[in-house]
């Protein structure tokens, strides 16, 4: 087998590598900025300099020629090479900084002359804590600079876009926000402008950075050029948790990470997935860290004299139990909801076949020409499929709207029907509508009761994406009935850890009054006399669904979070994207 | 080192034959011979690869520079696959000191436009471009109309002579940018795009202009091609020093009373070059300093200068090199510190900004020269620069780096008293 030599070990490999690539895959490290596995590799930052040398071979015979050592004889690049774009070889002997003082030097002198037109203002920079700037410079860059004159001064504060900001004195032209834009979001919406150290990325003059992915280029940039116009200056990076999810905004299910403090998500970052969605996110998902904190339904709410007003939980439940218990059980609708979780929709399912009821049916909601092929669908929901395999009957507005206005009590699904177009205030006169949902909308203001339930930020439950992966989330933000010390799938940050209760970091304020479905669901069948009913998490629902429900055979979340996800078998062509 | 014949030799390129850039004028006077031999004469170049053979033998070495055998590097090309295949002719002429290739588009461009001809049937290419730097206006009038008229006399174009070689020939303008010199740059710019040196490997005779199997020439390299399919490579070899031989266009400007382009013998002594061809230091001035071949190429000391040719060799011993033979010459009163202060100026303008090392030194050098200038450098100031060369050199994509680097460590070493003068006096007690 090939092999390679890197700082004295020896590697065996296979196929086509790029030697950085294969450095940080054996966990080494080389320090880079310009690099990324995604994108070309212009290998114009220049800090990835390693000692590079080919063994000597006797032309004639193929054998390696030895010294009197009965060492290979190596021949060595006369110059340091860039190690990112320089594909490994057979017998390559490589040394990097750990072995070598002329790479440790060289890396050295480079990260100096980065540095010498940077602002150096950290401590009001928002990359601060996740910069690789920062970092590279503290462990391989010069303890001091020699630069005793003027930097260069470059626009500041340049509104590239509705959504990305530009300080060009920052920037260190790795390039990787142009590379971005033309390689993978193929807009070419940037360019660099000016000459040697004046130069800067920036859009072409009159038009706007409006790519529907152009906040990946803020994740891309190895400094604080480009941030988000949204969350600069929010929040730093080291007070926040990080939690894995998915996107919940269209039916790709981007892997993703809430990023909150607080129990606020504050942003959104991707997540890689070679799977799904590689590096990158559209716009758009990130923008939806609002529905988790704003606008949300906390407390059970009732209509009283035609009147909203808040409720209690017991009350919500003896409510519901009583309208259900007065009607015959043919007169219930249960509308399932693509926006929903697996274990959401189940749960409903679940008990609407133990109570002898109607199955839930749903309605998919396609804009059509909205999908680009990559990471944005024309299916704005992210669990569609997830319905369709837990064998919910789709179907169309009119259908619905039908159903509903058959119906004498509709129990609904954190779907806003009524927002989406798909019924009217009419349709839902005349019965007793329970809506299950999240955030507060035209929808719920009609509805006879309103059951706060957590949100995909809250709770851990799975999603089938567009092309029958199933993916699933993370609880990020407390609700009053969960505690981060108590949940050990929530994710702890800094604060959290270290924090006492006299800190005023964490506050109530940010908790929502909500439960998840099946804990609501498992009261209002207990209070029904069903028996068999109570689950606990969406983990034991899964495992459940596993069991009983022959498209997710196999699934449970120990193999999900293992694999990222699993591609489910029963997605058929059609539904595919 | 054997004497070269200098005071004999008839120029070949820029004859003394008036209206030469005419082509009637052109072909009177034996153009486009070479063309037509190597066309129809299958007797004596029964295939491409016999064309490229004799320019081999003639080691024509790159004009632009780098001085690499330009037979050679034809013969790096893949062979023909029916797609399309590129020579570039690099006319940038950007180099502070060099002038030579412009004698050429203004003087005799057929000798040229004839040579890459040549170049194009030896290695079966398809189409040519010759990019000229944006300063050079009325060069790429001149050009597009020598073209035009070599389209008229059925030089360019289909079925060339009669034969079935056919080629199409463009000019592009540059828009004034040093790096667009530099081979890789060049054919960005010709591609539409930001001129940044590309990485090599893929060297451009794999993957060049569109990612299509290149080759890039310098103008004058190729105008000696012609002259070497008319006279021969034993007659190119005969001319000049041995390892660098043939003709060269020296380009003197500087101190000297007679500044121009002259067409000679490789080397020829540098001191000859001087005080005879060019006529001397003007006022009757010393010697101070010479730059041999553009700004990039290390200073020499006037008083090194004895028995030194201007080849690659000769020069290498004083620590210098031929680049493109744009010489400048300085009399005893100039300012080193000056002098270096505008050569590192240059290099910070024309960094194109794509590498850390050459997009952040070249301005650092030229600020720290500028304080040095102002009479507000230390000593330490001195040792910095050197130390700064060092960290740029040879780990940037292109030359470029190297380009400033070179002159800014040779200036201070040769002539550190001068700088050393410039500073600051140290208040650090000597010892």
């Amino acid at each position: 087998m090939a092999e390679v030599f890197i700082d004295g070990i020896r590697y065996e490999y296979e196929g086509e590598h790029r030697l950085l690539q294969f450095i940080q895959d054996l966990g080494k490290e080389v320090p880079f900025f310009c690099y990324h596995p995604s994108m070309s590799a212009p290998a114009n930052c220049r800090q990835c300099m390693v000692k590079v040398g080919q063994p000597v071979k006797d032309r004639e015979t193929g054998e390696y020629e030895l010294d009197e050592n009965g060492e290979r004889v190596i021949r060595w690049f006369p110059k340091l090479q860039t190690s990112c774009n320089i594909m490994i070889a057979d017998g390559m002997v490589v040394h990097t900084q750990e072995t070598d003082d002329l790479v440790k030097r060289a890396q050295k002198d480079n990260l100096e002359l980065i540095l010498i037109n940077h602002p150096l203002d950290c401590p009001i920079c928002d990359q601060a804590g996740e910069c690789p700037l920062q970092i590279q410079t503290y462990k391989y860059g010069p303890e001091g600079s020699r630069f005793e004159v003027k930097k260069v001064h470059k626009p500041k504060r340049v509104q590239l876009g509705p959504r990305v900001i530009l300080d060009a004195e920052r920037c260190i032209n790795c390039t990787r926000c142009v590379r971005f834009t033309d390689e993978i979001s193929k807009t070419h919406q940037l360019t660099i402008t000016s000459r040697g150290d004046k130069n800067y990325p920036i859009a072409a003059p009159g038009r706007e950075f409006d790519d529907p992915y152009s906040l990946n280029t803020v994740d891309l940039c190895p400094v604080g050029a480009l941030t988000s116009a949204d969350f600069r200056f929010k929040a730093r990076v080291w007070e926040m948790n990080q939690t894995p999810s998915i996107d919940v905004t269209n039916a790709k299910g981007s892997n993703i990470d809430l990023w909150t403090r607080d129990n606020l998500v504050l942003r959104i970052t991707p997540r890689y997935n070679g799977e799904v969605n590689d590096h990158w996110m559209p716009d758009e998902g990130r923008e939806a860290y609002r529905l988790f904190n704003e606008n949300r339904v906390s407390k059970p709410r009732q209509k009283l004299d035609n009147e909203q007003v808040n409720s209690s939980w017991n009350n919500a439940v003896a409510t519901l139990l009583e309208q259900l218990e007065g009607v015959d059980k043919q007169d219930v609708a249960i509308i399932g909801s693509p926006h929903a979780s697996v274990e959401e929709n189940y749960i409903l399912g679940k008990f609407a076949s133990l109570m002898g009821m109607n199955q839930p049916v749903f309605t998919s909601q396609i804009e059509k020409g909205k999908g680009d092929g990559f990471l944005i669908t024309d299916d704005l929901a992210p669990n569609a499929n997830g319905c369709r395999l837990l064998g919910f009957e789709e179907k169309d507005s009119k259908s619905i709207a039908a159903i509903v206005k058959k119906a004498r009590v509709v129990l609904l699904l954190s779907d806003h029907l009524v927002d989406r177009g798909v019924l009217s205030a009419e349709n839902l006169a005349d019965t007793f509508v329970a809506v299950f949902a999240t955030n507060h909308s035209e929808t719920t203001k009609l509805a006879n009761l309103v059951v706060p339930i957590t949100c995909a930020a809250e709770h851990a439950a799975s999603y089938v994406n567009i092309d029958g992966r199933i993916q699933r989330t993370f609880p990020a933000k407390e609700t009053k009935y969960t505690n981060r010390r108590l949940d050990f799938e929530m994710s702890e940050g800094r604060l959290d850890r270290y924090g006492t209760s006299f800190d005023n970091w964490i506050t109530e304020d940010n908790k929502v009054d909500c439960m998840p479905l099946w804990r609501f669901m498992s009261s209002l069948a207990e209070e029904s006399g069903l028996e068999n009913f109570s689950l606990s998490s969406g983990r034991e629902i899964m495992e459940e669904i596993s069991e009983l429900v022959p498209a997710f055979e196999g699934v449970s979340y120990e193999v999900m979070d293992e694999q990222a996800g699993i591609l489910l078998q029963g997605v058929s062509k059609t539904v595919k994207s | 080192m054997s004497a070269v014949d200098w005071k004999n030799y008839e120029p070949v390129l820029i004859p003394n034959i008036a209206d030469l850039d005419k082509i009637d004028v052109y072909i009177k006077n034996g153009g486009y011979s070479a063309l037509k031999s190597v066309l129809t004469d299958k007797s004596k170049w029964p295939d491409p690869k016999s064309v490229i053979n004799e320019v081999k033998d003639a080691n024509i070495r790159g004009r632009g520079g780098a001085g690499f055998n330009a037979g050679l590097k034809w013969s790096f090309m893949p062979p023909a696959d029916g797609g399309p295949r590129y020579l570039a002719c690099n006319g940038d002429e950007s180099e502070p000191g060099t002038f030579k290739d412009r004698k050429i588009f203004e003087y005799n461009p057929h000798v040229f436009i004839e040579g890459a001809l040549i170049a194009a049937y030896a290695m079966q290419i398809t189409t040519i471009y010759v990019y000229i730097r944006g300063e050079y206006k009325a060069y790429i009038r001149m050009m597009e109309k020598a073209l035009q008229d070599a389209y008229d006399k059925g030089m360019i174009g289909k079925n060339i002579m009669g034969s079935d070689f056919s080629v199409d020939f463009y000019v592009t303008g540059g828009a004034g940018a040093y790096i667009c010199g530099e081979e890789t740059s060049m054919l960005e710019s010709l591609e539409g795009k930001r001129g940044y040196p590309r990485v090599k490997p893929p060297f451009p005779a794999q993957k060049g202009l569109w990612g299509r199997p290149t080759t890039i020439n310098n103008i004058e390299t190729l105008a000696h091609v012609t002259s070497v399919i008319n006279r021969g490579a034993d007659w190119f070899k005969s001319i000049g020093a041995e390892t660098h031989p043939g003709p060269i266009l020296y380009g003197i400007s500087g101190h000297v009373n007679r500044p121009g382009v002259y067409e000679l013998p490789s080397g020829v002594p540098v001191l000859d070059l001087i005080h005879e061809v060019a006529g001397g230091i003007r006022n009757g001035k010393k010697l101070k300093a010479v730059i041999p071949g553009g700004s990039s190429t290390p200073v020499v000391r006037a008083d090194s200068l004895d028995g030194i040719t201007m080849d690659a060799d000769s020069l290498r011993e004083v620590g210098t090199m031929l680049g493109t033979a744009g010489m400048v010459v300085m009399d005893e009163d100039t300012d080193m510190v000056d002098m270096l202060w505008r050569i590192t100026h240059f290099y910070h303008h024309e960094s194109c900004g794509q590498c850390t090392p050459c997009r952040e030194g070249t301005g650092w050098l030229e600020k720290i020269m500028l304080k040095i200038k102002n009479g507000e450098g230390e000593i330490k100031d001195l040792d910095l620069l050197l130390d700064i060369t060092t960290q740029m050199e040879g780990r940037t994509i292109c030359a470029l780096a190297d380009a400033a680097a070179w002159p800014v460590r040779h200036t201070i070493t040769r002539f550190r008293d001068e700088f050393e003068a410039r500073c600051k006096k140290s208040v650090h007690a000597v010892a």
